[in-house]
């Protein structure tokens, strides 16, 4: 089949049906026509037939149609779309669940024959008002390259791929044929059309009856005046993957005629109501519907698809050269008018964006079957994605597991509880080793003079400070073998050597301390054990408040006894001293409490390590 | 006539194209168009197997067809970001907001001469710990709604503005690979279990399968929802060369099987104003578009248009803000083509 616009315009009502069928006979040409009204002295649109390439189907059909249904029913859809295009309709959501077309399921050739219903020409304007004017058929070949003054569409023209346009007077309207292909010449060719118009009967029926039918005419607007033009486009192929057919186009081939003479006439025309000529085009329908084409397949020219984009070029040389003439101005003007109506009433046209930068063409290329694509490289699909989704993720699982401090310094208290979420493996090894570094957490608190904050580290450290705790209880256990008494005198060097090494109380709590504070306290006077461990506490408090200062950070360490409120007050008293605590560690053993505070300086006048140290040791010591 | 159609794609004048020093993976147009003092910004995330990472500001001016680089505005990243993404609502003020997930999902203030970190989003009560997010996706209906997805099966949904999770789903039964809201409350999710489900904020306790893969377990990868048309999603599988397009009324069984791709597809976008139009990258080097017909034929659905890179794509994104740009990420490439 030939996608093809036809526009036809007629003057007497009565022929308004032949014209129509007319229409519908040239479909079985494969042809299509559009109908232009002549109204005082001005041609109008009024009915035609598209058959051309098609890029989106909107009907589902439960029935195969054949060729000519399909481009009858085309035919209509369009003029459903501009109808309700021009009428400013603006809810596109409202006619998508129909049948009906948006503007984004045009094909190039579509946008052609559905821009040029917007055309009118007076007489003696462009092509179709010459041909009236003249009463001579006008056969424009290249027709995108046309002087815009002798066919004022040729850009349109152009984005259409639309080579061949011919125009002839037809009772007393214009037909223009609009083809994709370039074909010579030929008034045979015209004849044939005329007689193939004239022949058909035409039968009356409603509009609606039409729609509801599934298979659409094309839908015509009454023509008084008429003005016919047609145009036969050799399709490309159409997404749909049909194949386009170009029927007996060689035979109309004769010898041609130079059709760009024109002379300016005026004509007088006849207004009609529309809405009459439509039933005569649904009956033409019905007739055509039984003549069907065997199509040949044609070789097609690939570049529909890329259609958006060429008229967006268009448009934009259209702009451009303007200025060269004023015909061609206003004929832009106009073209512009109907797009931007087109697109303001269609926000889900893709091509809308087009207009506002339109210096560039498509970056893609319309796909070919057997278009030889590299073949893909060896080796794993998705490689990257795969990695982002499978590998990423265990990469910063591996990462938390690693350096947990990093994340705890970053973002806070390092919370040490499981997730209940986790299901996979990967959760509860996660979670064993979050428990892990929760540990080795604690016990690097536990431990003095910290050389460096890794796990090996932390061990050796941890070594080294049992060690010293062994030699140590060996030691008051001699010592206190010795003599009671001696134990006393002895707490007090011992004390100070504590002293230099931050966290030695908490340590020996945990570590050895038990043992030895049984001993202690059998040794020591009958009083109670708390009494007991206070006093140790107090006599070692003051050594037992660590504070360093690295930049704004601080890290405060404290051993001191245990009472109510403690931590509070001293968190208070360090934000009254500008210091921002957000980790806080602490661990009670035997009334003694460990903590340690990490925190920010605020202000910009820092307290120094030695004021902080005597707040603390003064909440410390009040107990 | 008109043979420039053939040569178009040769030309450079319909392509931008940036080499970043990194391989890179994630990428977000920005939704705020071009104005007269901004161009669109355009975020890459670096792809490198270490810690340190990069997530590099680039400016996109579509008038002059260039693509710059703001230095002042990149940012180290932990580990690659596995997916970058602008506020969806264009009336940002002076500066977009962007964000990144990875171990968290964070939120960054851009802004003319500055990147400053927003918020860090951890939905793990218990710990720091919050299982790594696999993607996520932006609510454009209700903007302060970000919805993540996990590999611990779960996906959380974030209030950003009050950095609360308004609600956490075990949606799946393996890890979560990505995310898609359709509606303010009704997200959906693709999985290791080969599932496409979907959920509704307002009914937690269910969830519909609505495609399962064929060979049972066949992961799928990532998906998009048509915001122009909800009915439709498309979905990705492993190592297939196929888009599946699922029509929500129809669960289970395709509407449409898109397979003209010569090897695995690694990114999908449908068109930002068409309903239609689907465009698709993957590891034969071509981002194809597609137009979905009403109805299929019998060999199967045809891309329209197709573009050749010169390596994988991995990435692929549809501009919202400017609807005839898609952009593509290769290699250390990222790409950006007129549609």
């Amino acid at each position: 089949m030939e996608t093809g616009l036809q526009k036809e315009e007629r003057v007497p009502e009565n022929l308004k049906k032949q014209l129509a069928l007319a229409v519908f006979r040239l479909l079985s040409f494969c042809s299509k026509p559009n109908w232009f009204d002549l109204m005082d002295w001005v041609l109008e649109w009024s009915e035609g037939y598209y058959n051309g390439d098609i890029k989106t189907r909107k009907t589902v059909q439960a029935v195969e149609l054949n060729a000519d249904q399909i481009g009858l029913q085309r035919s209509e859809q369009l003029r459903a779309l501009y109808e309700s295009l021009s009428a400013g309709e603006a809810s596109p959501q409202a006619r998508r669940p129909s049948a009906a077309l948006s503007p984004e399921d045009l094909s190039e050739t579509e946008w052609y024959y559905l821009v040029c219903m917007s055309f009118v020409f007076h007489t003696g304007q462009g092509l179709p008002g010459r041909t009236l004017a003249n009463g001579q058929p006008i056969w424009l070949y290249n027709a995108p390259f046309a002087d815009s003054k002798v066919f004022s569409r040729s850009l349109l023209a152009k984005s259409a791929l639309i080579q061949t346009v011919v125009c002839f007077p037809f009772l007393g309207g214009v037909i223009e044929l609009g083809v994709t292909d370039l074909v010579l010449e030929d008034y045979a060719l015209i004849e044939q059309v005329k007689v193939s118009i004239l022949e058909i009967p035409y039968t009356k029926s409603s509009k609606k009856t039409d729609r509801s039918a599934d298979r659409g005419l094309a839908s015509i607007s009454t023509p008084v005046a008429g003005r016919e033009e047609i145009n036969m486009s050799s399709p490309s192929d159409s997404s749909n993957g049909l194949e386009p057919n170009q029927p007996a186009e060689d035979s109309f081939m004769v010898e041609g005629i130079n059709g760009a003479a024109s002379q300016v006439q005026s004509w007088q025309v006849m207004d009609d109501e529309v809405s009459n000529c439509v039933p005569h085009s649904m009956d033409s329908s019905d007739c055509i519907s039984q003549t069907i084409v065997d199509p040949e397949k044609v070789a097609s020219s690939p570049k529909h698809e890329m259609a958006e984009d060429h008229r967006v070029q268009d448009l934009q040389e259209c702009n451009q050269t303007k200025m060269s003439s004023l015909d061609l101005r206003s004929e832009d003007i106009h073209y512009k008018g109907v797009i931007s109506t087109l697109f303001k009433s269609s926000h889900q046209l893709i091509l809308g964006p087009n207009f506002q930068s339109f210096h560039q063409e498509s970056s893609f290329v319309s796909w070919k079957k057997g278009r030889v694509a590299k073949k893909p490289r060896a080796g794993a699909s998705q490689k990257l994605v795969k990695k982002i989704l499978f590998e990423v993720p265990r990469m910063h699982v591996k990462h938390m597991i690693d350096s947990p401090e990093d994340n705890g310094n970053k973002n806070g208290v390092w919370r040490p509880e499981a997730d209940e979420v986790g299901v996979n493996h990967a959760l509860s090894e996660r979670r064993r080793r979050e428990r892990l570094n929760e540990k080795f957490s604690i016990l690097k608190t536990m431990v003095p003079s910290l050389t460096k904050d890794d796990k090996v580290s932390i061990l050796d450290d941890a070594i080294e400070y049992l060690k010293e705790l062994e030699r140590r209880v060996e030691e008051l256990e001699c010592c206190r073998a010795s003599a009671d008494l001696d134990l006393k005198t002895r707490r007090k060097p011992q004390d100070a050597r504590e002293g230099t090494s931050d966290n030695y109380g908490n340590k020996k709590n945990i570590n050895g301390k038990k043992p030895l504070m049984n001993k202690r306290k059998a040794c020591d006077m009958d009083e109670a054990g708390p009494d007991m461990n206070h006093a140790v506490s107090r006599d070692s408090s003051a050594h037992s408040i660590a504070v360093s200062m690295k930049n704004k950070d601080v890290v405060i360490k404290i051993k001191c006894p245990w009472r109510d409120r403690l931590l509070l007050e001293i968190i208070d008293s360090l934000s009254s001293l500008d210091l921002d605590s957000h980790s806080v560690q602490s661990s009670t053993v035997d009334g003694i409490i460990s903590l340690t505070i990490q925190s920010m300086i605020k202000g910009s006048n820092p307290a120094s390590a030695a004021t902080i140290k005597q707040a603390i040791q003064r909440l410390a010591w009040n107990c | 006539m008109e043979n420039t159609t053939q040569e178009s794609h040769l030309r450079s004048e319909n392509s931008v194209t940036y080499e970043s020093p990194y391989p890179l993976y994630a990428m977000a147009l920005s939704s705020t168009s071009q104005t007269r003092t901004r161009n669109h910004r355009i975020a890459v995330g670096s792809f490198i197997e270490e810690y340190a990472n990069r997530v590099e500001i680039l400016s996109f001016d579509a008038e002059t067809l260039t693509l710059t680089s703001q230095p002042e505005l990149s940012f180290d990243h932990p580990y690659p970001p596995t997916k970058l993404m602008f506020h969806p609502s264009s009336l940002q003020k002076s500066f977009d907001v962007l964000a990144s997930s990875g171990d968290y999902l964070r939120l960054w203030e851009v802004r003319d001469g500055s990147i400053e970190p927003i918020s860090v989003l951890n939905n793990s009560k218990t710990s720091e710990f919050c299982a790594p997010l696999t993607s996520f996706d932006w609510n454009d209906v209700e903007p302060r709604r970000i919805g993540t997805s996990s590999i611990d099966t779960t996906c959380t949904v974030w209030d950003i503005e009050k950095c609360v999770v308004e609600t956490q789903l075990i949606a799946h039964d393996k890890e979560v690979y990505d995310i898609a809201w359709g509606e303010a409350r009704v997200f959906a999710s693709v999985s290791a279990d080969g599932s496409v489900r979907i959920f509704d904020l307002r009914d937690k306790e269910h969830s519909t399968i609505i495609y399962e893969s064929p060979q049972p377990d066949t992961p799928l990868l990532r998906l998009a929802w048509n915001k122009q048309d909800l009915r439709y999603m498309a979905t990705t599988l492993m190592d297939s060369n196929k888009v599946v397009i699922l029509d929500i009324r129809s669960p289970t069984m395709p509407v449409a099987e898109l397979e003209r791709h010569r090897a695995s597809v690694n990114a999908i976008a449908w068109a930002p104003q068409s309903y239609r139009h689907i465009c698709s990258a993957g590891d034969d080097t071509q981002a194809l578009i597609w137009e979905l017909p009403t109805v299929a034929g019998p060999n199967g659905i045809d891309p329209m248009s197709m573009y050749s890179a010169g390596a994988e794509i991995n990435q692929l994104q549809w501009s919202a803000a400017q609807p005839d740009w898609i952009s593509i990420a290769f290699s250390n490439k990222i790409q950006l083509l007129k549609v």
